[in-house]
């Protein structure tokens, strides 16, 4: 089902970009996909974190949990750590089971606070987020904020990867821009996570077995090892394989297929045959469109879309839902509602004010 | 760039611009092309103020603000208009010179954007309260005329929010002046016009009541004309006004008359106790009662209780009472659902006769109204009723009510219906309750919303005190064991509390055989068994326990295969886990903990799963600190030798120092006892722990190692 309201890529107009990207080292986009200078992954592990900063990400969690974002000092200092973080992963990061894979979140952050209570709290429990933190929701900001710091609090227990809003260009459509904007007075944390988005994997692989990734397949990438050779720091390019896995979607129809969205493509049931054969997986779980149940099988279960914001947009009525994967690789869809805010108005047949 | 440019110019502001251009660089930075820099610049407004000295405030800052008010976007308007408020007075040489503020406020609250305009009327009035008396009444007084006559609708809407911080102070014949113009506002052409009014009306009540309330703080002659109370010149020109709202033809004005009946109500029966006016006032309700417009009878439903109180007895028995039914009876849902509200406090003041009369039997039509929102607006309120009516006519009337509404097919009725129990429990006693309620609450313990189940849990351990261990084991153990398998984390996390909570009623024995034999052999899964699988909603409804193609699908055929996967199951190590820790708190017995609790500990130690270790970790902390019987004393001086050797160190560590701890071991004997205990069964688990190679195991790990040597040390027992 395609609901999903992103208007094709070629219509976010040039004329309202931020004239700061013009001279931003990332923003010329490499016309031959970069597949010459792959991406290298710092040699891990991952160090422990120094005290000090445990304590500091210990108040910053908590802060953020309540929904109040962090200064805009913090904010710089969170980026920075969380980069010295992400630059340990790999463009397909490999994650163990047992994992709970989720989709869109889209700002809803009091929907994220739900999901957690359905799934249990980070660390117990281990996340993988397949992109789309930000733009639509009212808390952006605050969503972010706490998913980028749960990622450097617990490196090994939750996976960020990058979805199509996390890009400059898009942000500055669908309200993330806008949002920073009202609650900073400036564009300065924009640009923070703007310039770490860069940094997010685009791809990861539970146990060998269920390749995750925010959009969907691309026609320039038959086996996993050629996402490895992609450089993946750079602004979401308008075409090429990387493009492609941030924005395609499957379809009903065989074969490669123009996308509606004017980005990626779509990709048919043969398709996805070939490259869960090839790679030797039993499944592509992906998220990037609007599914009411929350969770939706295509190609014969081949691939499986997770929505993870509940009443999308705030009206779309839709469900969500998360994917427990345990240790056998049993599966367990678990579909939730909005979170339940008390003291908020509930009158049903409001007269708009600008009626009066 | 532009943040970069900005940067620049305050390290530059910061240093010599701030003595000698500060003006020079606020004009330049309140010319920046980008909105967002003149924002910023006007927010550091008091920054300037200060540099340039009082007098250049006021003669150069102000001027050249009451130029930029003239021309420039709303952002940057709504920061001036906050920025200048009471607080700016200093800035500018103190209170003698606080009118100097009025033109740019006065200014801007004439401007069309209301965000802009709220915050110059704030700041006006909080202005208004350093001025003097004499400054009110030559200039505040004069801006209030202004706006309140301009031609433009936005200066008299703001005109309406001034009256407030004024109307106390001013003498006799300027406060009925300011009343004729309020009079004048309040029938004014525009509707908006006349929503501000009639909103600002109840604020101007409240001030004239505390005139009479507190006359003495009135005596400050500086700052107030008059100590005289309103008199009836003034009532007999708020009654107009109040009645010229009542007749608006506008309902979006009407309705708000509502919240200005109230004030009147309230000052003249609470206050003066002055009931002369209550015939009018019943008179005008039961007219706004009984309006064409819902959002007139919505307002009305919203406050009744608060507008009837005042009223005789017999007026609330009889015509009041009626129009309370009549209201229940509205065929908008938004009124059925407001008034529905209002039961039990409407309640309170009526007799009880025609509670059971007329009342309940209007609630009863109710539980089947067709809008949800109404019904479970009557949930959440109805249990109320109860104190009210006393055990037998509770159990007679209202209990047939909740039976009935915990079976509605809307989930947040039967919640709303359940969570109130405790207030009906209250006045009928748990016997009487379960006995009635046991089979739908069975039923709701399997219900598909994950809250209507979380609010039944909260519930057991309450009606199981009440029952009893016999009558618990037979009927609700099995439901307690199974909300432990729930696909729902919340509701896993309720019924490892809910465990707790029973063994604190059951005592340790109970525990030991019920809960930890069960888990540590594996029994549990016999419960699991038994069961069947329509107990876990979620998952049987709409979640799939789907394997992939290389196992067998799970049924209720296949018991063996369920087992094995559910003993591989992570979730399911995950919460015996947290079972057995939490029960770590209330278990009495040592060796319960020494042998059972620490054995499946220590068994877990080497789970494959990360998450499952470093909850082992922390639960040996909670273990050790148990043994040792560790509380904290609550005392505002900290342990005298606080670590401050360790700058480097967790907080949560460091507090733990710091606080003050005393142990209940008494006997070296027995701190010998335990300390082998940690020593051995422990700290050597620990140690492997902290050497794992996931980096939150070994964090957990150390952590609850170095906290239990703080532990060892508060009791005194050095390794």
């Amino acid at each position: 089902m395609d609901m999903d309201g992103d208007i094709p890529m070629e219509e976010v107009s040039e004329s309202r970009l931020d004239p700061s990207l013009e001279d931003d080292e990332h923003a010329d986009h490499n016309p031959n996909y970069s597949f010459s200078q792959p991406f290298e992954p710092k040699e891990g592990p991952i160090p422990a974190l120094p005290k000090s900063s445990v304590n500091q990400l210990d108040q910053w969690i908590e802060q953020l949990s309540n929904c109040q974002p962090l200064s805009e000092e913090n904010v710089g200092n969170l980026c920075k750590m969380a980069q010295d973080v992400l630059q340990f992963e790999a463009n397909v990061q490999p994650v163990n089971v047992p994992v709970t894979i989720c989709g869109d979140v889209h700002g809803q952050f009091h929907d994220l606070m739900e999901l957690f209570k359905i799934g249990g709290p980070c660390p117990d429990t281990n996340y993988l987020f397949m992109g789309d933190y930000v733009d639509r929701g009212y808390y952006s900001v605050e969503t972010v904020s706490y998913l980028v710091a749960m990622k450097i609090r617990y490196p090994n227990r939750i996976t960020i990867l990058r979805g199509n809003h996390e890009s400059r260009q898009i942000t500055q459509v669908y309200g993330f821009y806008d949002e920073c904007l009202r609650k900073y007075g400036s564009a300065t944390v924009w640009k923070l996570f703007t310039d770490l988005f860069d940094y997010f994997p685009i791809t990861a692989l539970v146990d060998n077995r269920i390749f995750c990734l925010h959009g969907g397949l691309s026609p320039m990438i038959e086996s996993i090892d050629q996402v490895k050779d992609l450089n993946r720091i750079q602004e979401v390019p308008h075409e090429g394989p990387m493009c492609d896995l941030l924005w395609s979607d499957p379809d009903d129809r065989g074969g490669w297929g123009i996308s509606p969205r004017g980005a990626g493509f779509t990709f048919g049931q043969d398709i996805s045959e070939q490259f869960n054969r090839t790679n030797d997986l039993s499944l592509v779980a992906r998220a990037h469109q609007l599914v009411m149940e929350g969770y939706s099988w295509s190609h014969q279960e081949l691939v499986v879309t997770i929505f993870s914001a509940p009443n999308y947009c705030y009206r779309c009525g839709n469900q969500a839902a998360i994917m427990e994967v345990d240790e056998q690789h049993n599966r367990q869809f678990l579909q939730y509602d909005p979170s339940v805010r008390p003291g908020e108005p509930t009158v049903t047949r409001k007269t708009p004010d600008y009626f009066l | 760039m532009d943040f970069q440019k900005s940067q620049q110019s305050n390290t530059a502001a910061d240093s010599i611009g701030e003595i000698l251009y500060p003006l020079a660089l606020l004009m330049d930075e309140l010319k920046h092309d980008d909105v967002s820099n003149r924002v910023q610049a006007m927010q550091r407004l008091d920054t300037i103020a200060i540099a340039l000295g009082p007098e250049r405030a006021r003669n150069e800052l102000l001027p050249f603000l009451f130029e930029v008010a003239h021309d420039d976007e709303d952002e940057v308007f709504a920061v001036l208009a906050q920025q200048l408020n009471g607080s700016f007075i200093p800035f500018i040489g103190g209170e003698e010179y606080a009118t100097f503020l009025l033109p740019t406020l006065e200014f801007l609250s004439a401007i069309e954007e209301p965000v802009v305009r709220d915050k110059a009327i704030a700041s006006l009035n909080d202005i208004a309260d350093h001025l003097s008396l004499t400054q009110l009444n030559n200039e505040f007084l004069i801006v209030i005329n202004n706006l309140a006559t301009a031609d433009w609708f936005s200066s008299r809407v703001s005109s309406c929010g001034l009256f407030k911080s004024v109307i106390s102070r001013v003498d006799i014949n300027t406060r009925k002046e300011l009343l004729y113009l309020y009079l004048k506002l309040i029938k004014d052409d525009t509707p908006m016009v006349r929503r501000a009014a009639a909103t600002q009306l109840p604020s101007i009540i409240t001030s004239l009541e505390e005139l009479e309330l507190n006359s003495e703080k009135h005596l400050d002659s500086d700052k107030y004309a008059s100590t005289e109370p309103s008199n009836n010149n003034d009532w007999s020109l708020l009654f107009q006004t109040f009645k010229s709202l009542v007749n608006d033809d506008q309902d979006s004005v009407k309705f708000l008359s509502v919240d200005v009946m109230i004030a009147i109500i309230k000052l003249f029966n609470a206050v003066r106790n002055d009931k002369s006016h209550n015939d009018q006032l019943l008179e005008d309700f039961l007219k706004l009662a009984n309006d064409q417009s819902w959002r007139v009878r919505y307002m009305i439903s919203e406050k009744f209780s608060s507008i009837v109180e005042y009223f005789n007895k017999s007026d609330l028995n009889d015509k009041i009472l009626n129009k309370f039914i009549a209201l229940l009876k509205d065929h908008e849902a938004e009124v059925r659902k407001s008034i529905s509200k209002q039961i039990p406090d409407f309640s309170k003041l009526i007799e009880q006769k025609n509670v059971i009369d007329k009342i309940i039997p209007q609630a009863e039509e109710l539980i089947t109204d067709q809008n949800e929102l109404v019904r479970s607006a009557l949930a959440s309120k109805i249990a109320g009723l109860a104190p009210i009516l006393g055990e037998k006519p509770t159990s007679e009337y209202l209990l047939n009510i909740f039976l009935e509404m915990l079976n509605d097919e809307f989930p947040e009725v039967r919640l709303n219906i359940i969570s109130n129990l405790t207030t009906v429990n209250n006045v009928i006693g748990i016997n009487l309750l379960s006995k009635a309620l046991l089979p739908a609450i069975t039923e709701l313990a399997k219900d598909k919303q994950w809250r209507v189940r979380l609010a039944i849990i909260e519930y057991i351990p309450l009606l199981s005190k009440q029952l009893g261990i016999e009558f618990f084991n037979k009927v609700l153990s099995g439901l307690c064991m199974s909300w432990l398998w729930d696909s729902v984390y919340t509701i896993r996390e309720a019924a490892v509390l809910n465990l707790k909570r029973l063994a604190e009623v059951f005592g340790d024995k109970w525990a030991k055989e019920e809960i930890i034999d069960k888990i540590l052999n594996n029994e549990i899964l016999n419960d699991y068994k038994k069961e069947n699988p329509d107990l876990f909603p979620d998952l049987a409804g709409n979640g799939d326990l789907t394997n992939n193609e290389d196992s067998e699908i799970i049924d209720g055929s296949n018991i063996e295969n369920v087992n094995n996967s559910i003993m591989n199951n992570f979730i399911y190590r995950i919460t015996c886990l947290f079972s057995l820790i939490s029960l770590v708190d209330v278990v009495e017995d040592d060796s319960i903990i020494t042998n059972e609790i620490l054995s499946y500990l220590n068994r877990l130690s080497n789970d494959s799963v990360p998450n499952i270790k470093f909850n082992v970790a922390k639960g040996y902390k909670k273990v050790a600190f148990r043994l040792l019987k560790l509380e904290k004393e609550e005392s505002d001086t900290p342990e005298e030798n606080v670590s401050n050797e360790e700058e480097d160190e967790l907080l949560e560590v460091k507090a733990l120092k710091d606080d003050k701890y005393i142990t209940k071991l008494t006997s070296e004997e027995e701190k010998a006892k335990v300390y082998s205990v940690i020593n051995e069964k422990i700290l050597p688990f620990l140690a492997n722990l902290s050497e794992d190679k996931d980096i939150d195991v070994q964090f957990f790990a150390k952590k609850s190692t170095n906290e239990i040597q703080v532990g060892l040390d508060k009791v005194g027992i050095s390794s």
